[in-house]
């Protein structure tokens, strides 16, 4: 199985702990939403999964293996990231050329992960024309391009529009409904109550709620219980 | 091919800054001989084409730069995540774009020498004086040259990996260059001076930029200087192992 598994992770950047002993399991063949404040450790939990930043303690496995030991990664895991990551003068067909090359993964998937993410009429267009939300779906297609069973993904419906969003949701649930492992780290709490099986609520980079989306209920329930599970002690939030 | 390699040489082909950088190094060795000629370089003295045919040694201001941005650029765009996601190897990734960049350093280094050559002969002939290969050890002075050229696109990755801000590693290199080993040569004095690695660069590539004369024999330079692309280039590995990419 390829299932995302973070047992115990600990992470400190100088005097700030940014993640705190946190474990949880993303199971196969589920949407899960990934859900804490701004600065409660998701990005750093996802950066350390892929191997960018290195724990202090704990592990971070993908399907058993930690992400160096993947034998073909971009084959295994997509990872959708940051919407900028993109050299602005690269054309977008060249783009996903670069990381085609590295994984050897023949060059018509890229028209396939292009027209799957709807912007293969701009193939040929230097990133730096492109709106986010053609950005975003770029990062999308290179996530795509090596049919992985797992995707990580932060922020993926940042500069969508309402039709790109539903196009969104429509597509993580058909990855998952094909068995593959989608992490969906977000700050949108509506859209992941219509898109996820299983949630994973963080704070102050320690785990308060991981389960099935059931178990919390319908989408004002999940604000009402992400607000709930993330106050901080002391914050000035109301 | 490697697919390492084979994505760093597809990274350097389909954008425009390489190009233009690399450009630069042959107009440099053009407009450089040129302005020898024209402030009167006499055109019958050996040494006075050996100059003009050092002028390569110069244009490795260029791949200098061009090996910064081969890894302060990719911090600077973000897409250092996405290599580093093909190839969790890091230490491969390092040694793929040192011998990406050192090799494309030495192309460069040979079109810089075809050009001065070229144009060399060309003003020679325009002035009435005898251009002759063999005078003032022409392949010497050339084959220093594009030496000098690998050594500073090997010292150029070890410094954007160093330095992965590449507005700052770009102002260090040509501060180092510009001002502080001038500064830190009168410091030292010319007997140690010579140990630098631009000093060294300039008995490498025969060329005559400080004025003096104490440098180190060319071979002797060329040790040095390989003993600092080495440096750079195994600091840039552990770094590069160790720090996090956020």
């Amino acid at each position: 199985m390829s299932e995302v598994e973070v047992r115990d992770l600990t992470k400190a950047f100088g005097r700030v702990t940014a993640v705190r002993k946190m474990s949880f399991t993303a199971p196969a063949g589920k949407v899960t939403g990934f859900l804490g404040p701004n600065g409660s450790g998701k990005t750093t939990t996802l950066r350390i999964v892929l191997g960018l930043v290195r724990g202090d303690a704990g592990e971070a496995l993908i399907g058993g293996v930690p992400y160096h030991r993947l034998a073909r990664p971009r084959r295994s895991v997509g990872a959708l990231l940051e919407a900028t990551s993109f050299h602005p003068g690269r054309r977008a067909s060249d783009h996903l050329r670069v990381l085609a090359d590295a994984a050897r993964i023949p060059a018509r998937r890229i028209d396939e992960v292009l027209g799957q993410v709807d912007i293969a009429a701009a193939a040929s267009r230097r990133v730096r024309e492109f709106s986010l939300g053609m950005r975003q779906r770029l990062g999308l297609a290179a996530a795509l391009l090596g049919d992985p069973q797992v995707l990580l993904l932060d922020e993926p419906a940042n500069g969508l529009d309402p039709a790109g969003i539903a196009w969104l949701r429509g597509m993580l649930r058909g990855l998952a409904d094909e068995g593959r492992t989608v992490v969906v780290a977000s700050h949108v709490l509506s859209e992941i109550a219509r898109t996820a099986d299983h949630v994973v609520i963080v704070s102050a980079g320690q785990v308060r709620f991981a389960g099935p989306l059931a178990e919390i209920g319908a989408s004002n329930t999940l604000e009402s219980a992400f607000l709930k599970l993330t106050v901080t002690p002391g914050s000035a939030r109301p | 091919m490697s697919p390492m390699i084979q994505s760093e040489f597809r990274k350097l082909r389909t954008i425009r800054g390489p190009w233009l950088l690399l450009a630069a190094g042959p107009l440099l060795v053009v407009a450089g001989i040129t302005g020898l000629v024209q402030s009167g370089g006499n055109v019958h003295d050996p040494a006075v084409q050996r100059t003009a045919l050092s002028h390569v040694a110069l244009a490795a201001l260029f791949t200098l730069i061009f090996g910064i941005f081969a890894v302060a650029g990719e911090y600077r765009h973000g897409t250092a995540t996405d290599t580093f996601l093909s190839f969790p190897d890091r230490g491969r990734v390092v040694a793929a774009k040192l011998a990406v960049y050192g090799l494309v350093g030495a192309v460069t280094g040979l079109v810089s020498s075809g050009v001065a050559l070229a144009v060399t002969a060309a003003w020679w002939a325009v002035n009435g004086g005898t251009f002759q290969l063999s005078a003032g050890d022409s392949w010497r002075t050339l084959g220093g040259g594009v030496a000098v050229n690998v050594a500073f696109a090997v010292i150029g990755v070890g410094v954007g990996a160093l330095v992965r801000n590449l507005a700052a590693a770009i102002a260090a290199a040509l501060a180092w260059i510009a001002l502080i080993e001038g500064i830190a040569g009168q410091l030292l004095g010319a007997g140690l001076a010579r140990w630098l690695p631009f000093y060294a660069s300039e008995a490498l590539g025969r060329a005559d930029i400080t004025g003096t004369t104490q440098l180190l024999p060319q071979w002797g330079a060329g040790l040095v200087l390989a003993g600092y692309a080495a440096a750079f280039a195994a600091a840039a590995a552990v770094t590069t192992l160790r720090r996090d990419v956020t």
